[in-house]
């Protein structure tokens, strides 16, 4: 399987275009929200809740496939499988790799923002 | 509703997701194509929204927490009732199960994610023009339902205004039974029954071509001429002539309307009748002897009034002879195999009449056992008419409506016929017109027309055409008298009646004296057994007598002149 | 087709023939029927050897080409009845307006 990009230029590219001059504001509301689902994944794999796991997960591949964080979205959506299967056992995994590709795109998003977006 | 969705104006759009950053991109997006944005970030949200902003479209993410997009829809869907809100459903979920369920909770549509900008636009373009429609055929179908009640409403005023019209007159009177279609259906059949001032009565049964509205509007007019001219004195073939006319000027060329004619004169025991169009109507004499009356002429409303014939068969009828007349719903009554009832069904029910049994109720339990239903005959109408015994003098009200018209209290006034114009024309109702310009006469409109009746048949058959009336009283005779009666009116030569009339005031009242002088031979008025006698004593029914017995009745006096071809009668009445 | 026309050999006869019930449904196309027949004609036929049933609104629209065809000088005959069709006919007396035969 080949992995998907960081970022997709493109997608991010349109999203510009559309927001224009609320692009910024919708970053940074991306990374608040997105800052909280992983408190919030943590906090369901502690307590062993696959159900919560799962839909956080999922809405949180939502957001990020939209924002155009392609390979975000899909360790999102491992971690929605392992919750709806209830193999909450490799949800640990799953959620470290998600937090350093959040770190990634968090980073980059940034520098893009500072080239000029906003 | 033919513009493009996109021409068709900013439309409302509700749009329901928890990711605050997913929701922002698609608000913008929505915005950007011109649309009004609602945004909720949860299912009870989306619904408060909802009932609050009214959307024309719905973009619910699927999954949400606290009541998740599935209730939600749900819920939206109801409240949007009969309204067509499209909803669409926001989702990344793939199994066909998740879809499946998606359009369970009332969805309508999916948009996936990442949002693609040509897709939402199309998406929401295609679901306008889906909402639109279904705006506009409901909005169709509202206004026609309000139309079609307006319609029902404009239709039952209708009938209650042509039921005022069709089914009138005496026909609640003994000896009249009837069958007519109920309150529901506009046959186009009508019914109409007078006493005529002199006695006797005028049945007429009409059945205007089509259905509905059309057909019975035709039945104003005819309803006003008959009773007008009834209640004048017309006869039958004047009052046919005269509805005839009205048709053939009113109607439109494919309509007519199938009637019969009924004159019935119960003092002299005859019937005369006329069916133009109507099914055959039967005279039944007894439990086996009956006969056909059938339809020998055009319906009414074809026929100039110079080619128009109404021209009456006279028929002899006694007390107990019952007459039924009937529209052509009887004899398209069908049973549940589809078969008419027809002139077949109509004998039958004949053949199988219980002696004593009235022959309207033998047909109408012929027409129920045949049609196996008890509300049959929506379209039937059905006249019996029974003679009688001459029942008094005045069948009419004494009382017809005054008039606010003062009239004229002293006059004079001489009328005259010859010739042809005996046989053709009859001066009554015109004469009765005059006398009853008095308002003290008005009341007795009954007395005075049976008065002049007298008068001017004496005045033609006896004196004129010099007829002997005992040949009436057999029934060769009967046949002999009628056909006499045609040649000699047609030979009428030098012959004359003249009515001369003078009215003056009195202090009790008012005197009428009516002179009425014929070209005949005669009679011994001397000699008169009647005149001579103190008694009522007749042997046999001579109409010469009774006639006479009725001017001695109703006249303040009566004189004869000249061997009886004058007879001068003083009328008085008192206030 | 309920309703079909034709000419007669010489041409001058107008030959409408209706199929099943005559009644007010064949209203519009009786009409066309002889208002369309062309020009030159001199009478017409009606030609109800298959025509199951008639009724008032049948007859109005035989008065209807009546009036069409001159009224009074009209030359229309009625062909091939069937008993029942016959029947409704000899009720109202329209042959004394139209030739039945």
């Amino acid at each position: 399987m080949v992995d998907k990009p960081h970022l997709d230029e493109e997608a991010l590219a349109e999203l510009q275009d559309v927001m224009e001059d609320e692009f910024e504001m919708l970053i940074r509301t991306y990374l608040n929200d997105s800052q909280e689902r992983i408190i919030s994944l943590k906090g369901a794999m502690m307590d062993g809740d696959s159900g919560a796991f799962a839909k956080t997960a999922h809405s949180f591949k939502g957001s990020s496939i939209n924002i155009g964080a392609p390979r975000l979205g899909e360790l999102c959506r491992e971690a929605e499988e392992a919750g709806k299967s209830d193999s909450l056992n490799e949800a640990p995994a799953v959620l470290e790799a998600i937090k350093s590709e959040f770190q990634r795109v968090t980073n980059a998003l940034n520098a893009l923002m500072a080239r000029g977006a906003g | 509703m033919d513009e493009p969705a996109a021409k068709s104006g900013p439309l409302n759009i509700l749009i329901a997701d928890d990711s605050d950053s997913d929701r922002l991109i698609l608000k913008t997006l929505l915005r950007r194509l011109g649309h009004h944005v609602l945004d909720a970030a949860n299912g009870h949200e989306a619904v408060a929204l909802f009932g609050s902003g009214k959307p024309d479209i719905v973009l619910l993410d699927a999954l949400m927490p606290a009541m998740d997009g599935m209730e939600a829809a749900r819920e939206i869907k109801r409240l949007a009732g009969e309204r067509l809100v499209p909803l669409i459903f926001i989702t990344s979920l793939s199994e066909a199960e998740d879809l499946a369920r998606c359009l369970e909770a009332g969805g309508d549509g999916f948009l996936s994610k990442p949002y693609n900008r040509v897709m939402i636009e199309a998406k929401i373009n295609a679901f306008n023009r889906m909402r639109l429609m279904h705006q506009a055929l409901s909005d169709q179908r509202d206004l026609m339902h309000e139309r079609n009640r307006q319609l029902l409403e404009e239709q039952h005023v209708a009938r209650r205004v042509f039921d005022n019209v069709a089914h009138t007159g005496c026909l609640d009177a003994p000896n009249i039974r009837y069958h007519a279609s109920p309150l529901s259906v506009f046959s186009g059949d009508v019914l109409f029954a007078s006493p005529r001032p002199a006695g006797g009565m005028l049945v007429f049964t009409g059945d205007f071509t089509g259905h509905g509205l059309p057909a019975a509007i035709g039945a104003m007019p005819v309803a006003e001429i008959f009773y007008g001219m009834a209640s004048k004195g017309f006869d039958g073939s004047d009052i046919l002539r005269e509805i005839n006319q009205k048709l053939v000027r009113i109607l439109p060329k494919d309509m007519f309307c199938c009637g019969a004619m009924v004159e019935a004169d119960f003092g002299q025991n005859q019937l005369k009748v006329w069916n133009g169009g109507l099914p055959d109507g039967w005279l039944v004499r007894s439990r086996t002897e009956r006969f056909s009356v059938p339809s020998r002429y055009l319906p009414l409303g074809i026929l100039n009034a110079d080619q128009f014939n109404a021209e009456m068969e006279t028929i002899r009828a006694l007390p107990g002879d019952r007459l039924l007349l009937m529209t052509d719903g009887v004899l398209e009554c069908s049973n549940e195999e589809g078969q008419l009832f027809g002139e077949k069904g109509v004998r039958l029910a004949f053949e199988n009449v219980a002696s004593g049994r009235h022959p309207f109720d033998t047909l109408l339990n012929g027409i129920q056992r045949f049609t196996g239903r008890q509300k049959f005959g929506d379209d039937l109408t059905l006249c019996c008419l029974e003679m009688v015994d001459q029942v008094g003098l005045t069948a009419l009200p004494d009382g017809a409506a005054p008039s606010t018209l003062a009239g004229p209290a002293e006059w004079r006034c001489v009328y005259e016929i010859r010739d042809r114009t005996l046989g053709e024309f009859s001066p009554l109702p015109l004469l009765l017109h005059i006398c009853m310009e008095v308002p003290g006469l008005r009341r007795k409109s009954g007395e005075i027309y049976t008065l002049l009746s007298e008068l001017y048949n004496n005045a033609l058959e006896h004196g004129v055409l010099e007829l002997p009336s005992e040949w009436k009283y057999t029934p060769e005779g009967f046949g002999r008298y009628y056909s006499e009666r045609a040649t000699r009116l047609g030979r009428v030569n030098g012959h004359y009646i003249k009515f001369s009339f003078h009215h003056e005031p009195m202090q009790w009242g008012g005197r009428l004296g009516v002179v009425c002088e014929d070209s005949g031979q005669g009679f011994d008025f001397h000699n008169h057994p009647v005149l001579q006698s103190t008694e009522m004593e007749q042997s046999g029914p001579r109409y010469a007598g009774r006639g006479l017995v009725l001017l001695k009745r109703l006249a303040e006096s009566i004189r004869f002149h000249e061997q009886g071809s004058r007879v001068e009668i003083v009328y008085d009445w008192y206030f | 087709m309920p309703i079909q026309t034709r000419r007669s050999h010489d041409g001058q006869t107008l030959i409408i023939k209706i199929e099943g019930r005559f009644d007010f449904s064949t209203h519009q196309a009786f009409r066309d029927a002889y208002e369309h027949g062309g020009k030159d004609i001199r009478g017409y036929v009606v030609d109800l050897s298959e025509a199951t049933y008639l009724d008032s609104s049948a007859l109005g629209m035989l008065l209807l080409l009546r009036d069409y065809g001159g009224g009074d000088n009209a030359i229309i005959a009625i062909e091939n009845c069937n008993n029942d069709v016959r029947k409704i006919l000899t009720i109202s007396n329209f042959e004394q307006l139209f030739t039945i035969r």
